[in-house]
């Protein structure tokens, strides 16, 4: 050390770290998309409720976790547009269309990056259950679930191993099923997130689930489920949006 | 750890206690073995596993062979798994400033006239014990072990539900770990007899 | 990589001898004045200001803050701004505020901002501020009240925002958030004012007894239905009898 210290200056870092986790997972015509809705950075929790998963149309819904300024103004960009599309083409973007709408967005910004990972959960134009997932420069792939976040790679290997039902070999004569019924799903994401709970710091306080289903699909599943919540946007939708909230370890 | 990588678990069921590694020995990315086991018995009723940097895994092997060894022969009778776990911890503590890089983890039963209880525990690369009454996890695979264990593991499982659980927790988790995996390992240690199972796995 | 090899014919490019030169292209950005290499971004921040409390309560927000660096509000509308970090990007901040004020103002259209509108004006121009890596060093809480509802949210220099029944700022939050939780989460709707105004004397004590940059000299600020108030500045009984048989502690008599 010289005895005449310089000053210094860090240069400023445009990002931050909030925590918190995602999962999404599509049914036969039905989707699932959750988050949990702590907010922290570094070993504090800013917040108890921040929500990370919103209603885009009535078909589609966004998962956003990492910086969460970028999650916000993300999604705020994407509503956006697609009301832009609603007033050109009166009628919502169709889910395959939001998906390749995120991809240009976040390539856009390929060399100062939203720092999020999103996931993309609704209804397909044929009726089918569908998820999409993206890395923060629009990388983008259909799936049958995710996990990202804080606690991914807690999760993603518990959904290969009961979605995908990787490592299991069917009873000889059978098969495994293609889609899971949505009682089935629904108690996965929850084990998920309980566990995610219990080994990873920045995840906890509150979940959120949001459920869009298919028209035409039996509702009676669902309203057996203590404090649903519709929250579909126009009367005259055809697919519905419910949302399940649930409380999670606040330590 | 992540040098040549590899995963451990370690499990409690009912009169029983699990322990899994998987088999990959690694030079960073690239493979160099597919028959690594990193679990090594030490009495009839205790199994050490080390994932690790290999050569450490192999010292460590033969420093803890030689202690018990000589424990044996000094008191006359079978070292006992809480026993030994203090013997790792302090054998890993001789060497606070220039330590071994394994992560162990102990999986034993304690003597038939002391109820053959179940004991697990794990310790970090300088012998931190922990004691836990569930399950163990350690290598570079641990985040996922713990997602897998955390939401498969259930209290009194016997030997065979036991296996599945462990076996299940490794697999899947280890197949989402570039480090680990081409197959596993298993243990499952019951009072009269060690079960001991070699699974195949993904081979990427 | 060359990316631009239609330059030069083929030849090795070499900026010695070729002042023309347009590659490569970033070496060669217009100096915008004679006194460009002095200009300067925010790095750090420079005269730091004082840290803040807030909670929600049965009528409102109520904030508390020490006199440390600087006192004073934006004492306009329903809502109030207290802010931590730079005291000239703060300033500037009250600036553009003002302005957007007057500019409202002499609409006289009807439309009046909020708490909310204000809250979100402030984070688009911090998250704006951020992305040009020029950012406005300050921590912002925005308290406010209006039609009968209540609100409070954060916004920091990175464009982060959230809302809670608590905030505060900077290294306050170590000890005066928990202290601020334990009493108030839940109990936001019940919470009176005599006892939310005892809250956070309880944590001005506090701080004041363990944060060696804290001034026994705050105030309080409420926003409530009635409108804004303002305490004067004042104190906290402090009792520091008991540091005189601790060595390290007050006077130094071993």
């Amino acid at each position: 050390m010289s005895p005449i210290s310089q000053p210094t200056s860090v240069a400023f870092n445009p990002y931050a770290e909030n925590g918190g986790t995602i999962l999404a997972i599509a049914g036969l015509d039905f989707a699932v998309v959750a988050g949990d809705t702590r907010q922290s950075e570094g070993y504090s929790i800013q917040t108890r409720y921040a929500p990370k998963v919103f209603r885009l149309t009535d078909k589609a819904t966004l998962a956003v976790n990492g910086f969460a300024a970028d999650g916000n103004i993300f999604v705020k960009t994407v509503k956006q547009r697609l009301e832009w599309y609603r007033h050109a083409h009166a009628k919502d973007m169709p889910l395959r269309a939001i998906a390749r709408l995120i991809q240009t967005m976040l390539y856009a910004k390929r060399f100062f990056p939203y720092y999020v990972y999103n996931i993309l959960g609704g209804i397909e134009e044929d009726g089918s259950g569908a998820v999409y997932s993206f890395d923060p420069v629009g990388s983008y792939e259909r799936e049958a679930c995710r996990a990202a976040g804080a606690a991914s790679s807690l999760i993603q290997p518990f959904l290969d191993n009961q979605i995908y039902f990787k490592n299991q070999v069917a009873v000889s004569g059978t098969s495994h099923p293609k889609h899971l019924p949505i009682l089935d799903v629904l108690s996965l994401v929850t084990d998920s997130f309980t566990s995610a709970t219990e080994r990873h710091i920045e995840v906890g306080d509150g979940l959120e689930i949001y459920v869009i289903v298919a028209s035409g699909r039996s509702l009676t599943e669902l309203s057996s489920i203590a404090g649903i919540e519709e929250v579909t946007g126009s009367a005259s939708a055809t697919d519905r949006v419910f949302v399940i909230r649930r409380e999670l370890k606040k330590d | 750890m992540e040098l040549n990588g590899g995963s451990v678990v370690a499990m409690v069921g009912k009169n029983c206690v699990a322990i899994a590694s998987d088999l990959r020995l690694g030079n960073q990315a690239l493979t160099i073995a597919t028959n690594f086991e990193k679990t090594f018995p030490i009495t009839d009723r205790i199994i050490i596993g080390l994932p690790g940097l290999a050569t450490d895994v192999i010292t460590l092997k033969e420093r803890f062979r030689y202690r018990v060894n000589m424990y044996t022969i000094k008191e006359g009778r079978e070292i006992e798994p809480e026993t030994f776990a203090h013997l790792v911890s302090s054998t890993l503590y001789e060497r606070r400033f220039g330590p071994f890089f394994v992560e162990p983890v102990i999986a034993g039963l304690t003597k038939p006239s002391e109820g053959s209880v179940p004991f697990i525990a794990g310790t970090d690369l300088i012998g931190c014990l922990t004691l836990p009454k569930d399950f163990v996890v350690s290598g570079t695979a641990s985040d996922k072990l713990f997602g897998m264990a955390e939401s498969l593991w259930e209290p009194d499982l016997g030997p065979e539900e036991l296996f599945e659980t462990i076996s299940q927790t490794l697999m899947n988790a280890v197949d989402r770990d570039a480090f680990s995996g081409w197959g596993a390992v298993v243990h499952v240690i019951t009072p009269d007899k060690v079960i001991t199972r070699t699974l195949k796995g993904r081979m990427d | 990589m060359d990316h631009f090899p239609g330059t030069h014919w083929g030849k090795p490019r070499n900026d010695n001898i070729d002042a023309y030169g347009t590659y490569p292209l970033h070496a060669h950005q217009p100096r915008t004045d004679a006194f460009a290499d002095g200009v300067q971004r925010t790095q750090q921040p420079v005269v730091t200001g004082a840290s803040v409390l807030a909670l929600k309560y049965k009528d409102g927000i109520m904030m508390a803050a020490d006199n440390l660096a600087s006192y004073g509000s934006l004492a306009r509308f329903k809502d109030i701004q207290r802010a931590s970090g730079d005291m000239a990007d703060f300033q500037q901040l009250k600036h553009i505020l003002d302005t957007l004020l007057i500019e409202q103002f002499v609409q006289d259209d009807g439309h009046k901002f909020g708490p909310t509108e204000i809250y979100e004006y402030l984070s688009r121009l911090m998250y704006g501020r951020r992305s040009k890596m020029d950012p406005l060093w300050n921590s912002l809480l925005v308290g406010g009240f209006k039609d009968g509802k209540s609100f409070l949210g954060y916004v920091d220099l990175l464009g982060t925002t959230y809302s809670a029944p608590t905030l505060r700022n900077w290294v306050w939050r170590y000890i005066a958030q928990p202290l601020l939780r334990k009493s108030v989460e839940g109990r936001e709707d019940t919470l009176t004012e005599e006892e939310a105004v005892k809250i956070l004397e309880g944590c001005m004590k506090v701080l004041f007894y363990r944060d060696a940059r804290s001034l026994n000299k705050y105030q309080i600020a409420a926003v409530t239905e009635k409108g804004i108030w303002i305490s004067d500045s004042r104190s906290v009984e402090t009792e520091w009898a008991f540091a005189e048989g601790i060595r390290g502690y007050g006077a130094q008599t071993q």
